[in-house]
């Protein structure tokens, strides 16, 4: 016979802070290898698109305008990510980076969650309409 | 006490939306004041399509859609599928991924446990254990996120192998948690062993002897608290754990009781290993070299979730995409065993009973269309979707009208 | 004209009216955040009752298929009243009783149990399934611990040689019955833990079976009023708790610190039990809690306490 076996336990969260915090609030330690919105880096990329086709969200896609000079336009749509971190292992030339800082993504509407990067003039090219050059479809 | 053949039935019906069950399905209780006579088990409320759509997906992609089955044993979802892949593409993983790969799976055995624990506390009334098996939680939860980057979703296989290394400085805080997480545990078993309300709930409610526990192919901790030994890290070793076996828990009561020592002890088992291992992780590089297009032929493979054996079969046709990937979750092998483990029991404790398999309602539901013709026919996605259109169209919006 | 007026604030705003159902919804909220705290929570901030109420008053109340619709909008008012009513006897606040005639003290008891009769009608009135077995429960726990209830309550009656309220708080306040009626404090409270429904005995509206009890079909106004109803017996009972066995209550900050007390230990005991089965409840009661008021009967014979 044995009642309150839990007694310490609550006499402690007594005179402790609670356990739960409330939102929103600062992260108190972001991780090193939380993954949150990815980051693209287009100094190593040839265009091999290998990340588009195994993001299992169809969460990016790539626009090769010119594949010599390198010219790329890459679209990230945020609201489809699952930060799954696939395009990271898949990138030979590591151009892919999940910032562990920039995790906060909800938002009310789902505008700002496409977005795009490159040079600006590619991405209005991009933008203004079907490339002359064929795009990568997912 | 007999009762009249044409008395009405009282029938209690739990779910599909219902308190307590965190998930649709449908349980139908006929009840005699509050002892139950009778009980069906209706799934098939959140079906998904999954094993559908991963023949429309590449093997890479997969990876991360069979992941979602579940989002409590979402690694060794992921585990099933690598290990199955790369027995049909023959490829042999680095010993210190396979290693890798045990040791999230026990870190994941470790969170699903400490859920359930929290699920089954409030199923009986017991918030407070809830609140604080949870809070504890946090702390498998903060170790995962340390070493994959994600605390539900992981994704730390890759096909051919893992994402992620364990450095020092990362062992160094697993170990810390598991000291923590280790004096929990063992708080929360003499817990649920000793406080005598509780034991009311839990001791003698729902007893299945081994006998019974293996005609109704009941299979994990839930069977396994049954004394039915059966532990497929240990009939049929993969990963890590062909060359460190794991100990095994048995119990022998059959209880609910059982259920919760079963599952407890089961953690301090996780936390010893995984202290094991990161004291013998071997050194190798983390991945190799997987091909794209995965030859043809077909396999299986078997893994031992949080909730009991989980089967995989996988058939490829030498192309980039799978022919057919088959899975069986835990639940489906356990869910039957309730409708025969409430029989007599009180209405009051068949949330607890219902819990104590530990069910996962939409990692189970599949469909199976028979045909009755004799003719095998495929379907694609029109017609699926307009069957699903005829189905819902007929069935509710005449209940509805 | 004078008199009419003081009646008219007697029931509707001070002790019966207002006042108390304000005072109920702060110590709902105190119980609530102890609970909170001592579950390793936040809890709610202190205007979450009101905020409760307010919401479900704006709500529609459904009125289901079925039901007789008289009982179903009437059973949550006199139950609410019946609740307010016993306020009337009590020195709410620390100050002394409205009214109070011999005998107050069953009266008082009887109103307090309206409020779990119309629930279990309540319960009873509707066609759904949840709320029969909950309306079942309801009223066979009613059965248990209401019995144990009156005779531990009935200890310090005996002790005052009086069934008056008034004169048995008026001798409470010489004798802390607390030290020598200690086995019926036990009673009384676990008593009214009971008659709260709260865990151990939550049985009744137990979410994780039988969804919200005999409460299922009600929403909106009705679903207010019943809860309104449950937060007030838990003030008059932490106030004939403070007023039997506490030593009386003698002014408002008395009144503060001697219910505050008993409400503690409420959370804590709410806090480390689990759900007892109403089978485990109906036999807790009368194997032990009726023992216990009898002894403690018994006790008061033998030391002469009895008049």
């Amino acid at each position: 016979m044995k009642l309150g076996t839990l007694f310490k336990d609550a006499w402690d969260a007594l005179f402790s802070e609670a356990a739960t915090e409330p939102y929103p609030n600062p992260h108190p330690d972001e991780t090193e290898r939380l993954r949150g919105r990815l980051r693209w880096n287009p100094e190593g990329c040839t265009g091999c698109s290998l990340c588009v086709k195994d993001c299992p969200a169809a969460a990016i896609d790539i626009f090769v305008l010119d594949k010599k000079a390198k010219q790329f336009v890459m679209r990230y749509d945020i609201g489809r990510c699952t930060f799954c971190g696939q395009c990271m292992q898949s990138c030979r030339f590591d151009c892919w980076q999940a910032a562990n800082d920039d995790w906060s993504l909800a938002a009310t509407t789902a505008n700002g969650f496409v977005e795009y990067y490159g040079k600006e003039e590619d991405i209005e090219r991009v933008l203004a309409g079907p490339v002359t050059d064929d795009p990568v479809k997912v | 006490m007999t009762q009249p053949a044409n008395r009405k039935r009282f029938t209690v019906p739990i779910g599909p939306q219902h308190p307590a069950l965190k998930e649709p399905g449908h349980f139908a209780f006929d009840v005699d004041g509050e002892i139950v006579q009778s009980a069906s088990v209706r799934l098939g409320y959140a079906h998904r399509g999954i094993e559908k759509a991963t023949e429309s997906r590449t093997w890479v992609q997969n990876l991360y859609l069979l992941e979602r089955i579940c989002g409590i044993c979402s690694h060794i979802h992921a585990t099933a599928y690598c290990l199955g892949v790369e027995k049909l593409a023959q490829v042999e993983v680095p010993p210190r991924a396979q290693a890798i790969r045990s040791l999230v799976a026990e870190l994941e055995r470790i969170h699903s446990h400490l859920l359930w624990l929290g699920v089954a506390a409030h199923e009986s009334g017991f918030d407070t254990l809830f609140m604080y098996s949870w809070r504890d939680r946090e702390t498998v939860m903060n170790i995962l996120e340390v070493m994959t980057g994600n605390r539900v979703h992981y994704s730390a296989n890759v096909l051919g192998g893992v994402k992620y290394d364990v450095d020092d400085q990362q062992a160094a805080t697993i170990r810390e948690g598991l000291d923590f997480l280790e004096e929990r545990t063992l708080h929360y078993l003499e817990v649920v062993s000793t406080d005598s309300l509780f034991l009311q709930r839990t001791r003698n409610i729902g007893v299945m002897d081994r006998e019974a526990a293996q005609l109704s192919g009941v299979i994990g901790p839930t069977g396994r608290a049954s004394n039915v030994q059966r532990d497929v890290r240990l009939d049929s070793p993969y990963a890590a754990y062909a060359d460190h076996p794991i100990t095994p828990v048995y119990e022998t009561t059959g209880d609910l009781l059982a259920r919760f020592v079963v599952r407890l002890r089961e953690q301090l088992t996780s936390i010893d290993y995984i202290r094991m291992l990161l004291d013998h992780l071997p050194n190798s590089p983390l991945t190799t070299r997987m091909p794209r297009r995965v030859k043809a032929g077909e396999a299986i493979s078997r893994v031992e979730a949080p909730r009991g054996e989980l089967f995989y079969y996988i058939k490829s046709n030498g192309g980039d995409m799978p022919d057919r990937i088959h899975v069986r979750t835990p639940t489906l092998c356990n869910i039957a065993s309730v409708a025969q483990l409430v029989i007599g029991q009180h209405l009051a404790d068949v949330p607890m009973i219902l819990v104590g398999i530990d069910p996962c309602f939409s990692c189970n539901d599949r469909t199976s269309v028979i045909c009755q013709d004799g003719q095998r026919d495929m379907w694609d996605w029109a017609r699926l979707r307009q069957y699903g259109i005829d189905h819902y169209g007929t069935h509710y919006t005449k209940d509805l009208g | 004209m004078m008199e009419l007026l003081q009646v008219l604030v007697t029931m509707l705003i001070f002790p019966a009216g207002l006042f108390l159902l304000a005072n109920a919804m702060i110590y709902q909220w105190i119980d609530r955040k102890l609970v909170a705290r001592l579950q390793d929570r936040v809890g709610p901030p202190w205007y979450q009752p009101l905020a409760d109420t307010v919401k479900l008053l704006a709500n529609e109340e459904v009125l289901p298929h079925g039901v007789n619709k008289w009982l179903f909008i009437g059973l949550p008012i006199i139950g609410l009243a019946g609740a307010l009513t016993t306020a009337l006897y009590l020195p709410i606040a620390g100050l002394p009783p409205a009214y109070g005639f011999p005998g107050d003290l069953i009266v008082t008891v009887y109103m307090l149990s309206m409020l779990t009769l119309c629930l279990g009608l309540a319960g009873a009135n509707t066609r759904d399934r949840f709320s029969m077995v909950g309306a079942t429960r309801t009223l066979t726990q009613l059965f248990s611990y209401e019995a144990p209830f009156l005779l531990a309550l009935l200890g310090p009656a005996l002790a005052a040689g009086s069934w008056q309220l008034s004169d048995i708080m008026a001798y409470a306040s010489g004798n802390w019955l607390l030290f020598t009626q200690p086995i019926g404090f036990v009673v009384v409270l676990i008593g009214l833990m009971g008659k709260l429904e709260i865990t151990p005995f939550d049985a009744p509206e137990a979410e994780t079976e039988i969804v919200a009890g005999a409460l299922t079909q009600y929403s909106g106004r009705g679903l207010a009023l019943f809860r309104l109803g449950q937060w007030v017996e838990l003030v008059i009972g932490l106030t004939m708790i403070a007023a039997f066995y506490l030593g009386g209550i003698h002014n408002p900050l008395d009144y503060v610190i001697k219910t505050l007390f008993p409400l503690l230990i409420i959370a804590a005991l709410q806090t480390l039990m689990t759900r007892l089965r109403i089978d485990q409840t109906v036999g807790m009661w009368w194997r032990y809690g009726a023992l216990l008021a009898l002894v403690q009967w018994l006790l008061i014979f033998l030391m002469g306490g009895g008049q």
